[in-house]
Formats: structure tokens, C-alpha cells, sequence
């Protein structure tokens, strides 16, 4: 026995021994000793011992492999180590094994536990091995074609194996790579099992049966006993389903008329498709398998055979899912997305001319709409949005020629009453835009959507049902039935002049959050919602202004301090109760000069107290009493000012003045000028608490606006009582710093009549600018997160309905990908594909559960005991790779599959009519190949026949080794592959 | 000096006015103490690299003022932070139990839900303490917060406090990755995707 220890070295060339044959026969030992050396390095030397493997262990275990390069002269080869992971360590107790026990793999050669695995290595499948190596040309290097060529390696194998006493096989790929053709030894103490292989383009005649391949078999074993000892028989047939007949895939194909004919309710539009263009599962592949035969139990020769598939003990089944199966979400996500390549902008896409009239219509309407807005001209409340919404439209449409406009008028109506079904004529509740309801769709959602709220905020896109997110839907909408990215186009262009309709019209964009932009959303979102707060500011600025007119028109004569003449003490009791309703109303007015009220009151109020208190201006701008504080010099309630709130920020705007802070450095005049930049606020809240609160001072100030900076202190004085000493903090008394300075340079100015922080014009253009400029390709890069997010929804909702627990993990792992990668400002459009192709896959998932529930008669709420069973062999149909049919043919998923081979096989053969009388036959009298009438079942198309034996070889005194052919027999293959052992001790 | 610098992270420092956010700041950037600091306006910034763990880190610091009228402005500064540390007076029992509001200022504001987060017990150089250092880590401890007690007038624990966050952000790969993304450089793809392109010789018979 060789072992590692003891390295014995065979020369192969043992021919003449030239220059250039001393060269290969280094090259030779080189590769050898390498060979060995991979053996050494993986642990694969000496003997190997295991149990035998358990039933479908192949199968449910995990296979491993690992590889290295090694190189035969100036040719690369990979070689390959195969195994079957050990689940836990079991190295104990292996001492007592008899010591010339066979290889593992020898004894694998025989054990009948993993038959014809449903997914395996072919070499595990012929050779039934649970470890091997492999050793194959480099990718790039041509096959080992040449018989001379082979051989070499093969020895050179065999030494190697020798030389180190590795007992796992090793094979060699021969021929082209396609053909799968390998060949190998396995060396154990005194024993050797060469595996061979024959594979052909045609089933030679006489093989085309049991009994031509058990002589193949008993010839090529050559066993000079008689009898001979039994051989083992193992058969699989394969049936192809593909014809499905009447049992097609329950999809409805869209309703498109529908949505052309124009008659669409707004809910189509909120809506996906869903769901595959063609049937997803594609073929059903029926084994039968004769597990465990004896030779004489079964004739299969040329003229009859005994193997009737419904006779077979063992069924199992896999459908074959066609490779990307066409599905309507996935097409409608995937042309979208394709639009973010578009380079070309709305007007280039539109062309021209559209561009000029829409410019001219543009400013058609906004001068139309300047006459209405003329402050005093039209009372604007009177005047009901949904009608002036309506007919700036009917305007607009008047102006744009028909067949220029890729989506038709009636489309464009009704795509744009699903998005501001405010303007809708006919839906009086929700005309009025002035109802905060309307507008703060997010909030509630928030409550009772919570999975949904979640996310928006994983993926930044918007609230479902917010303005943003229905218009995601549309764009996807029009951009797949209506006309691409032209149609894109148009309704862009649309939806903008819609927005600065809104604006000019102080008319509230409908369907989005109130409040500032949320940070959360995207960008566009954002954006939108600025506009908002842009027109709910102007509105509050001109509704204020009308309001204070009304006011002064009505109660002048009443309330009014001016008019009623109350005295000196105006400014205190008696002016608390309207001051504070007045300011309990949510407007705010700045720079509202034009308001001839504030003009002629405080001239006149200035009068009355210039009489009294000379310098003491009347408060102005209170909000309300800061609790039981009053001012520090005068005992007056310190009053907290109506103020101005800073103004609004989208991201965008946030991220440049961020920048902007930052860039001023860490030095201390950059820290200076960065607090002095964002003063404006402070300066502003300052004005205001001066004008709430006449007489007050800074200590005052900041009593209400940072109390910790106002330090109240139990101190015992000289006379030994304790008094409280108050004062500003030490860093407010710091001379020139910025609060002392902001506060001298405070005026008193109530807030109405400071100047704006928030500039609600210049924001407004500014939004309107940002939108019009967006080309289609950046629309649908805004929209996107939108679109997925309305796709995961969807997919969601499928999934439901279905319960397909795969699905439901794989969606939470998309989401929480799309969610990393939504974040990132700029997502690489690769990885954004990926995520839409990952959705598609969940669709087919989807679609193939509902194909297969459909062919197997699984309907939702059939309770009954078979229906259950049924209901779980369609669902491990969709996630194992093969499943078992109980009952084999008999069971009540058996005779389904029997029917629908039944019917295939009538449609293929017989005319419609004339098949229920051929079928009253049965199978009895059916006969696998051919024969009279219609057999149910179409020929396999494959065949499998395992033979196995135990015999002693060469030598009739030799041991009895593991004899083994594996032969498969298809259409246009036929393959043996067989491992014969001998014994090279005895023989 | 950026060239080697593994990454940027954005740290806010947020709590209520007075409990020494910008000494704490200005102790860890430029090792000094000023008793005399002004009251923060809006917020500031200031940048430290850092090295830990053998790893280089540019920190851009965002100060906030803790006022409360602030607070309609500052929070915009919140997005896309990665770390934050929340600051309170030991001294101070109220700013103690406002923590739960800047908790909640937090998840409101901030963008990403999974930032880290160092809890700051300050001042601990003062005598008149009024929140026990126990209270502190058992609150921290309740909103998975990293917890640490320091004084930037005598350095206590400052280095330490931000350290620390920077490490635990460090290994938190997720949370710092997209930062160097844009730089083009990625790794490690999807590790499954390996291998699958040829069928390997695995397959089944038909």
C-alpha cells in the first residue's frame, strides 16, 4: 500500500525518450505532483468512512465545492473538489472501521437513497457519489478531444491517486464541454472502480429497452459466475406536459377600451396592472419511478413493455416557469423607468409650435386671471374655484389644436379630475379648497395607514393618495397606452400650468399635507407642498387684509378702541378680550401696508396716548399673556408676540443654505457672520416682543424666550434676609454680544408689519421655475420612488391574496434595498433596475401561484379534505424542485395530472368529438409505446434506467465489488455511464 | 489632508439651552474652555477629523441652539445626520426630563431612523448635581442610546463621548456606506450572485 508517507513515482512515458518527450514527461510529473499536492491541501489523502447517506439527503443537504488552477504544461486546468456539507462534525468513533473497508464512494455506488435527485451535480446523479473531484480545462483553454491526450491524463490521475491513497474519485472532462463527458478512477486498499462513459446523438435500436441495457450491463461486468447474482433495477420516466388545453391561466387581459373610451372613473387611474401576458408556468415534467426492480419482475423489451406510468409506485412533479414571463407591472415599471435615458426636454418633445401657443395661452390666461385678481375688482370668495378651474381649461383647450396633443382631450379631462378632483363641477364637497381636510391628506393617513406611512418614508416617496403619488401613477399610465414619453410630456406640461393656475388664483393645491415640506418625501413632493405654503401665505396676506377691511367696516362702531373712546386704559382690561380673539385666528398679516385701517389707527392711537404717557407706544401684535409674568419695569403682563415663522425649506434649498453656513468656516468670524445670518429670526421675534410689550427690556425678552438665561438666585443679604437676586445669565451680559446687539437694534414692529421673512412670490416663482424646467427624464426620476413604492403596495395586496410566505420575505428585502438606495440623493439607475427586476420576479411568483392553482382546480374557500392536500402540493410546487405526488397515480393530484395528459394527448391526436369515447377505456388497455387508440400519456421523453449489482471482478475468486450503469435515454441523447469495479489484489 | 479620510459624517448636537452643547463642541475641536460662550443663534458648525480604530473620519458638526423658539428652524438641520448627541445639565434636573421631547424632535426630524445616538451627562465638574449618573444610563439604556457623563471645563469624558459615537456609527455599515458611494467604489456585490451565471454542472435531467 502506498500511502503519503511513502511516495512512490510511476513514469508514464515509457517510450523512447527524446529532448521533446523529456519535456513532456517533466510536464507530466509537474502535473502530477501538483495534482497531489491540491489532494494534501484539501485533506482528501487516506481513507474516508460515512455512513450511508439517508433518504433525499442529496437533496435537502446543501453541496459545497472548492477550486484551484493547476496547469499541465502550458494548458490550464481547474480542478474542483465536490461534497455534500457536513451537517455537524462527526469525527468521534471512527477507530473500529474495519480497515480495507471500501471508498465511501464505492459504497455509494449501491445505495438506493438518492435515486435520481431532482437537482444535483450529473456526476451525483450517475454516479450517485456524495464527494468527487473534478478536474476540467480552464475556461478559456479547448477541450481534451484527442484519445492519446486522455489517456495521459488519466494516468497521470491514477498515480496521483496512488501516490496519496485519496480514495474520492476523481474525474476527468473529456470532449467538448457540452457533452458532459468525464472520466475517472476511485482507488481503495486493493480495490479500483473505473468510471466510463458512452453518449451518443441517437438511442442505438437495441438499447432502446430494459433488457438490450441489461445485456450492455452483464456483458461489460463480464461476471464468469452463473448464475449471476441479481441484478438491481431502477427506473424513471419523464412525461412533458405542454399543451395545458382548457386549464389556461386565469388572467384577465386589461380592459385598455376601457381606459381609451375616456369613460374612466377616477379610481382606474390610481390603479396597477398586474399580473402575466402569458401563461408563467410553461411545462409540467411527470416522473414515474420504478424504485426498486428485479430483473424478471418486468418485461420492457422492442415489442412490449410492462412500465404504464399509472401503474408507477412513485410520481413526482416539477413545472418548468417560463424564463421571464411577460407581466404587466413589470413592463409598465421597466418603461418608465426607460424614459429616465430620454435627454430631451418637455418642448423639445413636444415640438415647437405647441410651445409657442402654450407660451401664448400662458399668458393669455395669466392676464385673464390678473383682472380677476385685482385686489378691489372681484370679491374672491365669492368666486367658486372649481368654476374658474374649469374654465381656464376649457381655455386652455380651446387653444390647443387637436392632433397636436398626444393625449386626447377627453383622456387629459379625466386624468386630470382623478388628480384635482376639487375642480370636478359636479362634486360640490370638495370644491372648497378652503376646508383643511381637503389638503392634509398625509395626517390622517398616518394614523390609520401606518404600514403605509412606514413606507413612504423607507423608500421617500410621498403618501399613497397625495397629489405627488397620483401623479406617479398617471405619468406611468399615460406613459404606457397613451402615446410614451410625448404623452409624459403633455401631461407635464399640463400639471405645471395647473400649479401656476393655483398660485395665481390663491387656490390650494389639493391632495397634499399641510405644513412645511416634509423632508421625508421626495423632492417633487416637497416641492409641491412649498407652492402651498406659498399660496396659503399670500391667501392669508389677502384674506387678511379683506378681512381687517370687513372688520373695520362692521365694527368700527362697536368694538373698535378708537371709536368707542374707552379712556387712557384702552391699551389694558377693556382691549384684552378683542385683542386676543383677534389674534386667536390663524392669519398672520405681513407687509400689509395697503391696510388703511392700521394706517389711520395708529396715528390716532398715538394721540390719545401721546395725552397721557408720552413715549409709550400702544402694544400691537400680542398673542397672549406669557403666563403670570409680568414686565420687569412696569408690572405689565409680559405678553408673547404674534410672530413670524421662518420661512419654509425644501431639501434642496435646505442643502444649499447648509452649505452655505458651513462654508463660513470654524473660524470666529465665520461663526460670527453664521449666527448673524440667521439672526433675522431672532431680530424679527425681538421687533415683535417690543411692540407686544412696550417698556420692556432684554431681560424681559429673554425671561419669555430662553428662561435658563435668566437666573434667579436665593442670596442673604447684609441684613440677613434672603432676598432673590435676578439677572441675565453670564453669556447675555457679555458686552457686543449678538443678542444685546440684535436688541438695541430692534424696533418695536409687530410682525404684520415687518419685512416678510418668508417671501412667498419669489418662493412661489421659484418652485414654478423648478418644475417647468423638468425634463420628462427628470420627472420620472422624482417619480420613481412613488411608482415602486406603488408597486411594492401592489405587490402586497397580490401577495395577500394568495399567501405566498416566499413572497412576502422577498418584498421585505426589497424594500429595505430600494430604501438604502432611495436615500442616496442620486441612485445609481443600474442598481434601481435591479430592484424593478426583483419586483418583476415577485410578480411571476405571483402569476405562476395563481396558473397553477387555476390548472390544479385549487379554489379559494373548497374545503374539503383533498382540496387541502392539493391546495399544499400546488404551493411546494412553487418552491420545491420537485414534489412527490401521494397516491401516485391515484391520488387526487394524480388523477388531475392524468386528466390533463388525457386532454393534451386528444387534442394532439383526435378530433374533439370522439374523445370522451376513446377514453371510456381506461388505461388498461393502453400500452406506453404506441398501440391502438390514444394512450394517455405521450412516449417520455426521457428515460432512466439505474442497474446495479454486486459481483466479484475480474476473477471469479476476487471480491464481490459494486458494479454500477447508470443510462439515460432521451429524444436526442442516449448516454451510459458506468463504474465498474475490480479487485486489484486477486485477480 | 481629506485624501485619506475613510469617510464624512454629519453629528448634530442637540438639547435644551444652557447645558453647555457649544463648550462640550469647542472642548473636543479646539481643547479649550470659554465660560463666556454666547448663546448659539440658529446653529453653527465645525469640522474635526478623527481617527478611530485606525480609520479616519471628517466630522461635520452641527451646534444647535437649544432655545425653544429655535426649534422651528433647527430641526432642518437634522437631515441626513448620522450621529447625534443629546446634552444635558447634571445639574439641571429639567433638562433632564425634556429628553423625551428631543427624542421625539428626533424622530420626527430626522431622516434616517437608524442614526446613533450618545447621551451626554454635562457638567460634572459642578457640586450641586441633580441627576444621578444611574438615572442617566437607565434612560439611555431605555432608548438605546450610548451614555456617558463628561465636563468640558475640566475635558471629562469629551474626547470620549464622541469617540465613541463615531465608532459605533463606523460599524454600522449601512448607516455611512452611501457617503463614499458617490466616489464610485463598490466592493462587495450581492455575494449570491456569484457563480450562477454557468449552471456549474448542476442541473436537473431534462
Amino acid at each position: 500500500m502506498s500511502g503519503p508517507g511513502a511516495p512512490i513515482r510511476f513514469c508514464v512515458c515509457a517510450g523512447v525518450v527524446t529532448v521533446i518527450y523529456l519535456c513532456g514527461k517533466l510536464c507530466v510529473n509537474r502535473f502530477i505532483s501538483r495534482v497531489e499536492e491540491v489532494l494534501n491541501d484539501w485533506k482528501l489523502i487516506g481513507s474516508n468512512f460515512g455512513k450511508p447517506p439517508e433518504k433525499g439527503e442529496y437533496t435537502s443537504r446543501t453541496w459545497d465545492e472548492k477550486s484551484r488552477d493547476i496547469n499541465f504544461a502550458d494548458f490550464r486546468f481547474s480542478i474542483t473538489h465536490h461534497y455534500l456539507k457536513q451537517e455537524c462534525v462527526e469525527s468521534e468513533g471512527r477507530e473500529d472501521v474495519e480497515e480495507d473497508a471500501f471508498p465511501l464512494a464505492m459504497q455509494d455506488l449501491l445505495c438506493m437513497n438518492n435515486d435520481f435527485p431532482p437537482r444535483a451535480h450529473c456526476l451525483v446523479r450517475w454516479y450517485g457519489v456524495r464527494e468527487f473531484v473534478v478536474i476540467s480545462p480552464g475556461a478559456n483553454c479547448e477541450a481534451i478531444i484527442s484519445e492519446s491526450k486522455c489517456n495521459l491524463l488519466l494516468s497521470s490521475v491514477s498515480i496521483a491517486l496512488a501516490n496519496t491513497g485519496c480514495q474520492v474519485p476523481v474525474f476527468v472532462q473529456i470532449q467538448q464541454k457540452w457533452r458532459k463527458m468525464y472520466s475517472g478512477e476511485c482507488q481503495g486498499p486493493g480495490v479500483r472502480t473505473n468510471f466510463e462513459m458512452v453518449h451518443l446523438r441517437k438511442v442505438p435500436s437495441q438499447y432502446n429497452h430494459l433488457s438490450g441495457l441489461l445485456d450492455v450491463f452483464k456483458g461489460k461486468i463480464g461476471c464468469p459466475l452463473s448464475p449471476l447474482p441479481p441484478i438491481n433495477i431502477a427506473i424513471r420516466f419523464t412525461y412533458i406536459l405542454q399543451d395545458w388545453q382548457q386549464y389556461t391561466w386565469p388572467q384577465q387581459p386589461p380592459d385598455f377600451d376601457g381606459l381609451l373610451a375616456g369613460e374612466v372613473g377616477g379610481v382606474e387611474f390610481g390603479k396597477l396592472p398586474f399580473g402575466p401576458c402569458e401563461d408563467p408556468i410553461s411545462e409540467l415534467h411527470l416522473a414515474t419511478t420504478w424504485p426498486h426492480l428485479t430483473e424478471g419482475i418486468v418485461v420492457d423489451n422492442d415489442v412490449y413493455s410492462d412500465l404504464d406510468p399509472l401503474q408507477a409506485p412513485h410520481w413526482s412533479v416539477r413545472v418548468r416557469k417560463a424564463d421571464n414571463p411577460q407581466c404587466l407591472l413589470g413592463d409598465f415599471l421597466m418603461e418608465f423607468f426607460k424614459l429616465c435615458s430620454q435627454k430631451e426636454s418637455t418642448e423639445e418633445i413636444l415640438g415647437r409650435n405647441s410651445v409657442e401657443e402654450e407660451g401664448k395661452e400662458n399668458s393669455d390666461i395669466t392676464q385673464a386671471l390678473s383682472k380677476l385678481t385685482e385686489p378691489a375688482a372681484v370679491p374672491i370668495p365669492k368666486l367658486s374655484v372649481s368654476n374658474m378651474v374649469h374654465s381656464a381649461r376649457k381655455r386652455i383647450r380651446r387653444h390647443r389644436r387637436l392632433d397636436q396633443s398626444p393625449l386626447s382631450n377627453d383622456m387629459l379631462n379625466s386624468i386630470l379630475l382623478y388628480l384635482f378632483p376639487d375642480a370636478a363641477v359636479d362634486r360640490p364637497d370638495l370644491t372648497d379648497a378652503k376646508s383643511p381636510q381637503s389638503s392634509s391628506g398625509g395626517k390622517s393617513e398616518r394614523d390609520t395607514e401606518s404600514d403605509d406611512y412606514n413606507l413612504f418614508n423607507l423608500l421617500k416617496s410621498a403618501p399613497s393618495h397625495s397629489l405627488t403619488f397620483r401623479l406617479a401613477l398617471c405619468m406611468c399610465l399615460v406613459n404606457f397606452y397613451h402615446g410614451g414619453v410625448r404623452a409624459v410630456a403633455h401631461l407635464w406640461q399640463e400639471f405645471v400650468l395647473e400649479m401656476r393656475y393655483r398660485w395665481e388664483n390663491n387656490c390650494l393645491v389639493y391632495g397634499l399635507a399641510a405644513g412645511p415640506p416634509d423632508l421625508r418625501c421626495c423632492l417633487l413632493h416637497q416641492k409641491l407642498q412649498m407652492l402651498n405654503c406659498c399660496i396659503e401665505h399670500k391667501r392669508a396676506r389677502d384674506s387678511g387684509s379683506g378681512r381687517d377691511r370687513k372688520e373695520a367696516a362692521s365694527e368700527n362702531g362697536i368694538l373698535s378702541p378708537t371709536s368707542t373712546g374707552a379712556g387712557p386704559t384702552l391699551s389694558e382690561t377693556p382691549l384684552g378680550k378683542p385683542w386676543d380673539s383677534w389674534s386667536d385666528s390663524e392669519d398672520e398679516f405681513f407687509e400689509c401696508l395697503s391696510d388703511t385701517e392700521e394706517i389711520k389707527d395708529v396715528p390716532a392711537d398715538r394721540a390719545k396716548g401721546g395725552a397721557k404717557e408720552v413715549g409709550r407706544a400702544k402694544p400691537e401684535g400680542r398673542l397672549q399673556p406669557h403666563g403670570k409674568l409680568t414686565l420687569l419695569n412696569t408690572d405689565e403682563p409680559l405678553y408673547v408676540p404674534v410672530t413670524q415663522e421662518p420661512a419654509p425649506m425644501t431639501e434642496d434649498v435646505l442643502e444649499e443654505q447648509s452649505e452655505v453656513l458651513a462654508k463660513l468656516g470654524t473660524s470666529a468670524e465665520g461663526a460670527h457672520l453664521r449666527a448673524r445670518m440667521q439672526s433675522a429670526c431672532l431680530l424679527s421675534d425681538m421687533e415683535s416682543f417690543k411692540a407686544a410689550n412696550p417698556g420692556c427690556s432684554l431681560e424681559d425678552f429673554v425671561r419669555w424666550y430662553s428662561p435658563r438665561d435668566y437666573v434667579e438666585e436665593e442670596v442673604t443679604d447684609d441684613t440677613g434676609q434672603t432676598v432673590v437676586l435676578s439677572d441675565l445669565s453670564a453669556r447675555m451680559k457679555i458686552p457686543g454680544n449678538m443678542w444685546v446687539e440684535a436688541w438695541e437694534t430692534a424696533k418695536a414692529t409687530p410682525a404684520r408689519r415687518q419685512k416678510r421673512l418668508f417671501d412667498d412670490t419669489k418662493e412661489a416663482e421659484r418652485v414654478l421655475h423648478y418644475l417647468a424646467v423638468q425634463k420628462p427624464a427628470d420627472l420620472v426620476r422624482h417619480l420613481l420612488p412613488c411608482v415602486l413604492h406603488a408597486a411594492m403596495l401592489k405587490v402586497k395586496e397580490e401577495e395577500a391574496s394568495e399567501d405566498i410566505h416566499s413572497v412576502r420575505k422577498a418584498l421585505q428585502q426589497v424594500i429595505s434595498q430600494a430604501s438604502k438606495l432611495l436615500r442616496h440623493p442620486s441612485p445609481d439607475c443600474r442598481k434601481l433596475e435591479d430592484i424593478i427586476n426583483q419586483i418583476m420576479a415577485l410578480e411571476a411568483i405571483v402569476a405562476r401561484a395563481r396558473s397553477l392553482k387555476a390548472k390544479f382546480g385549487v379554489v379559494k374557500g373548497d374545503k374539503g379534505e383533498d382540496s387541502e392536500d392539493l391546495e399544499k402540493f400546488v404551493s411546494s410546487l412553487l418552491e420545491e424542485p420537485e414534489v412527490a405526488v401521494t397516491g401516485a397515480g391515484r391520488g387526487p393530484a394524480g388523477t388531475i395530472i392524468h386528466k390533463l395528459f388525457g386532454s393534451a394527448q386528444r387534442a394532439a391526436l383526435l378530433a374533439p368529438l370522439e374523445e370522451e369515447a376513446g377514453r371510456a377505456g381506461g388505461p388498461e388497455n393502453r400500452k406506453p409505446m404506441g398501440g391502438g387508440g390514444v394512450p394517455d400519456f405521450p412516449p417520455p421523453a426521457g428515460r432512466e434506467i439505474l442497474l446495479r449489482t454486486c459481483v466479484p471482478r475480474p476473477a471469479p475468486y476476487s471480491r464481490a465489488l459494486p458494479q454500477r450503469l447508470y443510462c439515460v435515454l432521451m429524444r436526442e441523447d442516449f448516454r451510459l455511464a458506468g463504474a465498474f469495479s475490480s479487485d486489484t489484489s486477486f485477480f | 489632508m481629506d485624501d485619506d479620510v475613510l469617510t464624512t459624517l454629519k453629528i448634530l448636537i442637540i438639547g435644551e439651552s444652557g447645558v453647555g452643547k457649544s463648550s462640550l463642541l469647542l472642548r473636543f475641536t479646539d481643547d479649550t474652555f470659554d465660560p463666556e460662550l454666547a448663546a448659539t443663534i440658529g446653529v453653527d458648525f465645525k469640522v474635526k477629523t478623527v481617527a478611530v480604530d485606525g480609520n479616519r473620519a471628517k466630522l461635520a458638526i452641527w451646534d444647535t441652539a437649544g432655545q425653544e423658539r429655535f426649534r422651528t428652524l433647527t430641526p432642518s438641520y437634522y437631515r441626513g445626520a448620522q450621529g447625534v448627541i443629546l446634552v444635558y445639565d447634571v445639574t439641571k434636573r429639567d433638562s433632564f426630563t425634556k429628553l423625551g421631547n428631543w427624542l421625539n424632535e428626533l424622530e420626527t426630524y430626522c431622516t434616517r431612523n437608524d442614526l446613533v445616538k450618545m447621551l451626554v451627562g454635562n457638567k460634572i465638574d459642578k457640586d450641586n448635581r441633580e441627576v444621578d449618573r444611574n438615572e442617566g444610563l437607565k434612560f439611555a439604556r431605555k432608548h438605546s442610546m450610548l451614555f456617558i457623563e463628561a465636563s468640558a471645563k475640566t475635558r471629562d469624558g469629551v474626547q470620549c463621548a464622541f469617540e465613541e459615537l463615531v465608532e459605533k456609527i463606523l460599524q454600522t455599515p449601512g448607516l455611512w456606506e452611501s457617503s463614499t458611494q458617490s466616489c464610485g467604489v463598490q466592493l462587495s456585490d450581492d455575494p449570491q450572485q456569484q457563480g450562477h451565471g454557468a449552471c456549474g454542472g448542476y442541473c436537473s435531467l431534462l
